[in-house]
C-alpha cells in the first residue's frame, strides 16, 4: 500500500493551493466510486437507527409481551417476537446504537494512541522505537478476541471497559502503520528543513510529518472501524460484552440461538443487521483505501 | 537462518511470561473469585472464605504466581478446582478437538483461496476479479457466528441436512465427528478465505509483472507452465506468511464456533475459564494457544525463508 506522494518543497501557498485541489479530486473520486458509495449508504441507514430507531418502531425494543413469545413473522410483527413477547423488528433496529457507540469511540481511541506512539517511535527512532515496538509485540501475541476476553473477565463488562479493551487492542496496529508512514517522511527535504530552522521535535511531528502521514492513518482508521464492529459483536456473543437486556445484536443472537430450531426469526434478523454494517463499513474502508492509496 | 530460528523461539519465553503475569493480575482484580464461582451466589461469605482458603486462593498474588508459574515450568499444571480434573487433562484433550476442526476448515481454505485468489489474478479487472474480490471481502469481515447461526438456519432448520450441534454422540467413528464438523467450518473458512485470495491475489500481480515472466511469455511456453512453474513460486511468497498469521485468527474463530456450535474445543474451554475466574486453565489454554500461534508465525517465515532465494541467501 503506497501512500499519496505530497507536494514538497513547493511555496506555502502553492502547497495550500495543491491541497485543496487533491482535497477536491479526492472527494468527487469518493463520490464516483460504487463500493464507496454502497458502504456509505449503509452506515447512513444505521446510524440513522441508532439515533431514531424508537420513533419508527411501533413497539419499544424492551417491551415484552408474555402472550405472544416465539410467534413467527406477522402483520403484528414483522419479523416476529423473541422468547420474553419482544418485537424483533424494533430490538433489531435499536441494536445498532451499542455497537454504534462501541466502535467508532475505541477506534478513535486507537487512532489517538496509535499515532501517538507510532509518530514518537519513527521520528524518535533509536531506544524510544525498540522499547515501544517490543511492547507491541507482546500485544500482538495473542489472538485478538482472546486478549479481550481474558481482560474484560478481569475488569467487567461495561461499555467504557469494553470501548478501552477494543481501543488498547487495536492501539498496536495502528502504530505499526503510522510508524512504517514516518519513516518513510522523516528523511525528506522538508522534514529537514525544520529541522533546521531549529523547531522542537513535537512540532516538527505534529504540523510537519502529521498532516503529510494522513492518508494511511485515514485508511487504517476506516479499516479498523470494520474490525471494531467484528470484535465488540464478538464479545457480546461470547457474553463478554453488553449485558442483557440490551438489544445488542451479538448479544441477542447468543442468547436466542438456543430457540433457533423452533424460531429462526429471532437469530437471523439481528445476524443480517450486523452483516450489513460490517459490510457497509468495509465497502468505505476499501473505497477509501483505493482513492486515499493512488 | 539457524540464529533467526534461535532469536525467534528465545523471544517467545518473555513473551509469554508477561502474557502469563497479565492473565494472573486480571484475574486478581475480578468481582467474583473462584470460591464463588464453585458455591454460587447463595452460599455464605464464610464458606466462600474457608473454601478459597483450602484452595490457596487467599494466598498473596506473587506468592501464588510463583507457585503456579514453578509448577507449570515443570510440567505440574494444577487441577482445575472448577471442573474437578487436572487442568493437563482437560487442555490438551479439548486442543484436539480443536485441531481436528481447524484441520478440516485448513484444508479446504488453503488450496480454494489461493486457487481465487490466483485467478483472480490472472484475469485481472475482469468481472470474475471483481465479483471473486468483494464476495471474499465481505465473507472475511462477517463475524464467524453470523455467518454460522445464517448457515444453521438455513442448513440445519429449514434444510435440516446437518446437525445443529458439532458434537458427534460417543464413541462415533471419525466419519460421523467430520460429518458434524462441517457446518462449524464453514464460518472459519469464509472469514480465512479472503485474507488468503487477496494476498494470492496481490502476490500473483506483482510477479506477473516481472521481467522474467514476461521472458517466459514471449518464449512461448504456455501459460500453464509460466504460471506454475515461473509465477506461482514467487507470487505465493507472501501468502505463504499470511497463512501462518491466520492460524491466530483461526484460534480466536474457534472460541465462537465452538460457542455456537457447542463443541468441548479449546476455545469453549478458554471462554469458560474466563467465565468462571478459573486461572489455572485460562492460564493453560491461553499461554499452549499463544504457543501454538507464535510458532506457527515462526514456521511460516521458515516456509518463506527455504523458498525464497532472495531471503534464503540475504539472511
Amino acid at each position: 500500500m503506497e501512500q499519496a506522494s505530497p507536494p514538497v518543497g513547493l511555496p506555502a501557498e502553492t502547497v495550500v493551493s495543491e491541497q485543496a485541489l487533491r482535497r477536491r479530486y479526492v472527494v468527487r473520486k469518493l463520490l464516483r466510486s460504487p463500493t464507496f458509495l454502497v458502504g456509505l449508504a449503509i452506515l447512513l441507514f444505521w446510524i440513522f437507527m441508532a439515533l431514531f430507531s424508537t420513533y419508527v418502531t411501533r413497539y419499544g425494543p424492551f417491551a415484552i409481551d408474555p402472550y405472544n413469545t416465539l410467534t413467527g413473522p406477522s402483520a403484528q410483527h414483522w419479523f416476529g417476537t423473541d422468547d420474553s413477547g419482544r418485537d424483533v423488528l424494533s430490538r433489531t433496529l435499536a441494536g445498532a446504537r451499542p455497537v454504534l457507540e462501541v466502535a467508532p469511540l475505541a477506534t478513535l481511541l486507537a487512532l489517538l494512541a496509535g499515532t501517538t506512539i507510532g509518530l514518537t517511535a519513527g521520528y524518535y527512532r533509536g531506544i524510544v522505537d525498540e522499547v515501544l515496538m517490543r511492547a507491541v509485540d507482546v500485544l500482538l501475541a495473542i489472538p485478538v478476541v482472546i486478549a479481550g476476553i481474558v481482560i474484560v473477565s478481569g475488569l467487567g463488562a461495561s461499555l467504557a471497559v469494553i470501548i478501552l479493551v477494543i481501543a488498547i487492542l487495536f492501539t498496536p496496529p495502528v502504530s505499526r502503520t503510522v510508524r512504517s508512514a514516518v519513516l518513510a517522511e522523516r528523511e525528506r527535504e522538508y522534514v529537514q528543513a525544520a529541522r533546521l530552522r531549529g523547531e522542537s521535535g513535537l512540532f516538527i511531528m505534529a504540523a510537519e510529518i502529521l498532516p503529510n502521514c494522513l492518508p494511511p492513518i485515514i485508511v487504517e482508521g476506516s479499516v479498523r472501524l470494520g474490525y471494531a464492529v467484528f470484535t465488540s459483536a464478538t464479545l457480546s456473543f461470547l457474553g463478554f460484552g453488553l449485558q442483557p437486556p440490551s438489544p445488542d445484536w451479538g448479544l441477542t443472537i447468543s442468547q436466542q440461538s438456543q430457540n433457533i430450531q423452533v424460531a429462526w426469526w429471532t437469530v437471523i434478523f439481528p445476524a443480517v443487521a450486523l452483516a450489513t454494517l460490517v459490510v457497509g463499513a468495509n465497502l468505505v474502508a476499501d473505497g477509501l483505501r483505493r482513492t486515499l492509496s493512488e | 537462518m539457524r540464529r533467526l530460528v534461535v532469536r525467534r523461539l528465545l523471544l517467545m519465553v518473555p513473551t509469554l511470561l508477561v502474557v502469563s503475569v497479565l492473565i494472573f493480575l486480571m484475574a486478581e482484580i475480578v468481582p467474583g473469585d473462584v470460591g464463588r464461582s464453585i458455591l454460587g451466589p447463595y452460599a455464605s461469605p464464610e464458606q466462600v472464605a474457608a473454601l478459597n482458603h483450602k484452595l490457596g486462593a487467599d494466598r498473596p498474588l506473587v506468592e501464588r504466581y510463583v507457585r503456579w508459574l514453578g509448577g507449570f515450568v515443570t510440567g505440574d499444571w494444577g487441577e482445575s478446582p472448577i471442573l474437578q480434573a487436572p487442568v493437563t487433562r482437560v487442555t490438551f484433550e479439548s486442543l484436539v478437538n480443536s485441531l481436528l476442526l481447524a484441520a478440516i476448515a485448513l484444508v479446504v481454505i488453503v488450496p480454494t483461496s489461493i486457487v481465487l485468489g490466483v485467478l483472480a489474478a490472472l484475469r485481472r479487472d475482469s468481472l470474475l476479479d471483481r465479483f471473486i474480490s468483494v464476495t471474499s471481502l465481505s465473507l472475511t469481515v462477517i463475524p464467524e457466528f453470523v455467518s454460522g447461526v445464517i448457515l444453521l438456519v438455513l442448513f440445519a432448520v429449514v434444510l435440516p441436512w446437518f446437525p445443529v450441534t458439532a458434537s458427534a454422540p460417543p464413541g462415533a467413528d471419525l466419519l460421523t465427528r467430520i460429518y458434524h464438523l462441517i457446518l462449524p467450518a464453514v464460518p472459519l473458512m469464509f472469514v480465512e478465505m479472503g485474507y488468503i485470495a487477496r494476498m494470492a491475489r496481490a502476490g500473483t500481480l506483482e510477479v506477473l509483472d516481472m521481467p522474467y515472466v514476461r521472458t517466459a511469455v514471449l518464449k512461448g511456453l504456455p501459460q500453464r507452465r509460466v504460471v506454475t512453474r515461473h509465477v506461482l513460486r514467487n507470487g505465493l511468497l507472501s501468502t505463504v506468511t499470511v497463512v501462518g498469521a491466520q492460524v491466530g485468527w483461526l484460534v480466536g474463530g474457534l472460541v465462537v464456533v465452538e460457542k455456537l456450535f457447542n463443541y468441548p474445543g479449546i476455545g469453549r474451554l478458554m471462554a469458560q475459564a474466563a467465565t468462571l475466574h478459573d486461572v489455572k486453565v485460562l492460564e493453560a489454554t491461553v499461554l499452549v494457544v499463544a504457543a501454538i500461534y507464535m510458532l506457527s508465525n515462526l514456521t511460516a517465515d521458515v516456509v518463506v525463508a527455504a523458498l525464497s532465494p532472495r531471503v534464503r541467501l540475504g539472511g
